[in-house]
């Protein structure tokens, strides 16, 4: 045992340095999977009797040279991937290769036949051929064959056709029709086990699938990927593989060789060993499992993965995504409606505020052409008015020229008057004067009488023809306006014509007036007269009493002057301001009829009125109102400047 | 004609009777100064600038006192005033103007012109002396301003 100790050192060592050479020359062994096959080698050579591997290692020398470089090797032609033959009809398969593989490893050339798996196996029984590349070590087998070190094990499986369904447990079996292949391990398997009463054999793997497949029998049991690849070469999808588990026909595949050779033996198991070790194996494996096996898992992995992973994932963001959606799209359309309604509302006010516009522009163009229609009528009517007002106006101005020219001829009449009338007056007067001086001794007292009367006359006459002037002037005379103290008026004229006699005899009470907007020396005419009427027609009365006053109104200013005089008859009052209109004889009172006439065409030109109330004996009173303001006197003030600034040179 | 150089008043008057009463007041008033009347405005022209009939007189022997009516044919009073005062020579002459009326247009325009005074013949002849009287003596304060 110390030694076997010892030579398994040495062996490990020699592995050891082995793999390491190999490592060195670039093939790539991973570090675990090389303790692994290590260990493996170690299980083999215990199982080993150790005289056979002494025998071996010490007389070994001499008998390799006994061995044949060549063996003759039988492969069966369908047992995928196995054992099969390629399209020119040699022998291929995973099997094939790795023999091939090993043999070359220990330097052995191999001859390869093909035959049905019954035949090849009573070949090697028989010594036709020296090995087999693929036999399931079973405890029948070992009678006849003795076996290398297991390079790959292989599970069985049930295959029924699609839609089976009573078939889920090995007891299932027990009455069915069961397919295997002649020999096969299989075979041995459900008659060993007794798994069916009635087990049909087969030459092929292939048959046993058609009968299936065309409904003969239940189910066909082989190893699981050797039926998997030929399904799948074959093309049938109607078969399918159960999931369920078969412990007792787990199989181990490995090279065999006739019983009892044991040289070949050894020197397969050492080429075995050998492209375990260096990788080989691998490449083999890889090229007939790797990319299939591989391929397969992928796609059967991206079906899953699709199936069981992005198919929910997908419905699920499917589910989500649409939730997403349904809520964004119910939202915008929260929106959307909201924006309709407001739109809506807007279109709405819109078009109210429209119809309210278009009343208002047609209640306004309505009122426009009313107020249009209207203008044209005073338009109209103001042109009319227009030429009415042109027409008067060339008329006032054609009366106004008359009026002119009237008053030139007044003024040169009055002119003729004051000169020429008044001249043969003079000579009358001077020469009566003359004649009363010159020739008194010779005039009697009746004659110098007439000579007076003469001379009085022609007084009287002065004082018409003064007076007539007087009431020309007057009606022609500037208006030069100014307010003015009446009461302060009527008492300077009273003191000035009143003789000392009258002042006297007379009561007068002159009233605090309100002043009056007028022209000064005008209305001095006015108090002038007035008094002095006043004066000479209480001279006859026993009461001399005069009252001079004012009342007033917002418009007017109301002057009066009462006398308790002689009066006169109401029935002849509109005679009272006419021009040498008298009430009175000449005898009763002097005067030339010209005073009221010139109060009256004073206060006109002011703007008022003059108006008297009386009785016989009872007295008169005079009324003259002169209005607040006197628009009509401004009309004057230019040409009163005219004449004040003829003043101001007539001074200088 | 062979004193007319000492005429000391001129009156131009074309009423005779006026004239008259005149000279009457004057004299009763015992002025004795030597009066030559004229007519009209163009005698008074030749007779103060010695011209037309008047042409032989002295040109330097001017009347003291000038006693103008107004209204006179052919020249009026106003242009003979215009003529009196726009010459250096004889605008110092005092004119005394003789109206029938106080037209004031007349008074205005004879102002204008440089009258000195004037008197406003009265109908009463005794008025008409009082103001020659005023004016012999003291004839400025006969000056009757407008």
């Amino acid at each position: 045992m110390r030694q076997l100790l010892i030579a398994d050192f040495v062996l490990k060592d020699s592995w050891v340095e082995k793999i390491q050479i190999r490592e060195k020359t670039g093939l790539l062994i991973h570090p675990g999977m090389r303790n692994k096959i290590i260990y493996f080698l170690l299980l083999i050579f215990y199982t080993y009797p150790a005289q056979n591997v002494f025998s071996q290692n010490i007389s070994g020398d001499t008998e390799y040279s006994y061995i044949k470089d060549k063996i003759v090797i039988a492969s069966e032609p369908d047992y995928p991937p196995y054992c099969i033959v390629d399209d020119n009809g040699n022998a291929d398969g995973f099997s094939v290769d790795l023999f091939k593989a090993a043999a070359d490893a220990v330097g052995m050339e191999v001859d390869i036949k093909t035959g049905i798996w019954s035949t090849i196996r009573q070949d090697l029984a028989e010594g036709k051929v020296d090995a087999l590349p693929l036999v399931g070590r079973t405890p029948e087998r070992e009678e006849l064959f003795d076996f290398t070190l297991p390079y790959i094990s292989l599970h069985g499986a049930i295959f029924v056709r699609d839609g089976t369904r009573d078939i889920n447990s090995l007891e299932d079996l027990k009455n069915k029709e069961i397919l295997v292949m002649e020999g096969d391990n299989a075979e041995e398997f459900v008659r060993r086990n007794n798994i069916s009463g009635k087990i049909f054999t087969t030459n092929t793997f292939k048959e046993a699938f058609h009968k299936l497949a065309n409904g003969e029998h239940d189910a066909v049991i082989m190893q699981r990927v050797t039926g998997i690849n030929l399904l799948d070469e074959m093309g049938l999808r109607s078969i399918e593989a159960l999931n369920l588990q078969l412990p007792e026909f787990r199989q181990d595949f490995c090279f065999a060789v006739k019983k009892g050779d044991y040289i070949l033996l050894n020197r397969l198991n050492e080429g075995l060993s050998i492209v375990i070790a260096d990788g080989t194996y691998e490449e083999i494996r890889l090229k007939w499992f790797g990319p299939g096996v591989k391929e397969e898992l992928t796609f059967r992995d991206i079906l899953l993965i699709v199936v069981y992973i992005f198919v929910p994932m997908f419905v699920l963001m499917s589910v989500f995504w649409i939730i997403f959606l349904r809520r964004q799209v119910r939202s915008q359309t929260r929106v959307l409606n909201n924006e309709i309604t407001e739109r809506k509302e807007r279109e709405a006010e819109l078009r109210k505020l429209k119809e309210e516009l278009e009343d208002q522009v047609a209640d306004r163009t309505a009122e426009l052409q009313e107020k249009v229609r209207k203008l044209d009528k005073s338009q109209k009517d103001l042109l009319n008015l227009v030429e009415d007002l042109n027409t008067l106006t060339a008329e006032l101005k054609k009366e106004r020229r008359k009026l002119e020219l009237s008053n030139k001829e007044l003024e040169a009449f009055s002119y003729s008057v004051s000169h020429d009338l008044r001249a043969p007056l003079r000579a009358i007067n001077g020469f009566a004067s003359f004649l009363s001086e010159d020739y008194s001794d010779k005039i009697d007292e009746e004659g110098k009488r007439y000579i007076n009367t003469i001379r009085q006359n022609t007084a009287k006459m002065d004082q018409l023809i003064s007076d007539m002037l007087n009431l020309s002037r007057i009606t022609r005379a500037m208006i030069n306006p100014g307010l003015v103290d009446m009461s302060e008026v009527a008492w300077s004229i009273y003191h000035e014509i009143a003789s000392e006699e009258e002042k006297k005899v007379f009561n007068i009470t002159i009233d605090k007036m309100r002043p009056a907007e007028c022209d000064l020396s005008l209305i001095k005419q006015v108090w002038q007269n007035l008094i002095d009427n006043a004066l000479k027609y209480s001279s006859k009365s026993e009461e001399k009493r005069i009252l001079i006053g004012s009342e007033s109104d917002t418009q007017e200013i109301v002057y009066y002057i009462k006398d308790s005089g002689a009066g006169f008859n109401e029935k002849y009052k509109d005679k009272l301001f006419g021009v040498f209109q008298r009430l009175h004889t000449e005898n009763e009172f002097q005067g030339t009829g010209v005073g009221l006439a010139i109060v009256q065409r004073i206060v006109h030109r002011h703007g008022g009125k003059v108006w008297a109330e009386s009785k016989i004996n009872e007295g008169a009173t005079f009324y003259f109102s002169l209005p607040r303001i006197n628009p009509d006197l401004g009309k004057n003030k230019e040409s009163l400047a005219d004449i004040k600034s003829e003043d101001n040179d007539l001074h200088q | 004609m062979e004193n007319l150089s000492e005429v000391e008043i001129l009156i131009i008057e074309d009423n005779q009777n006026d004239a008259e009463m005149a000279l009457r007041a004057l004299k009763q008033n015992k002025v004795t100064n030597k009066v030559l009347v004229v007519n009209d405005g163009e005698h008074a022209l030749d007779y103060i600038f010695a011209k037309g009939k008047f042409a032989g007189r002295a040109k330097n022997a001017l009347p003291k006192i000038i006693l103008l009516d107004l209204k006179l044919p052919r020249i009026d009073g106003l242009q003979v005033l215009r003529e009196i005062k726009n010459n250096p020579a004889t605008k110092v002459i005092p004119v005394i103007m003789l109206t029938s009326s106080k037209e004031e247009k007349d008074i205005i325009q004879s102002y204008k012109l440089g009258v000195n005074s004037y008197i406003i013949k009265p109908v009463d002849f005794d008025k008409f002396v009082n103001a020659i009287r005023d004016l012999g003596m003291y004839w400025l304060l006969l000056n009757q301003h407008p």
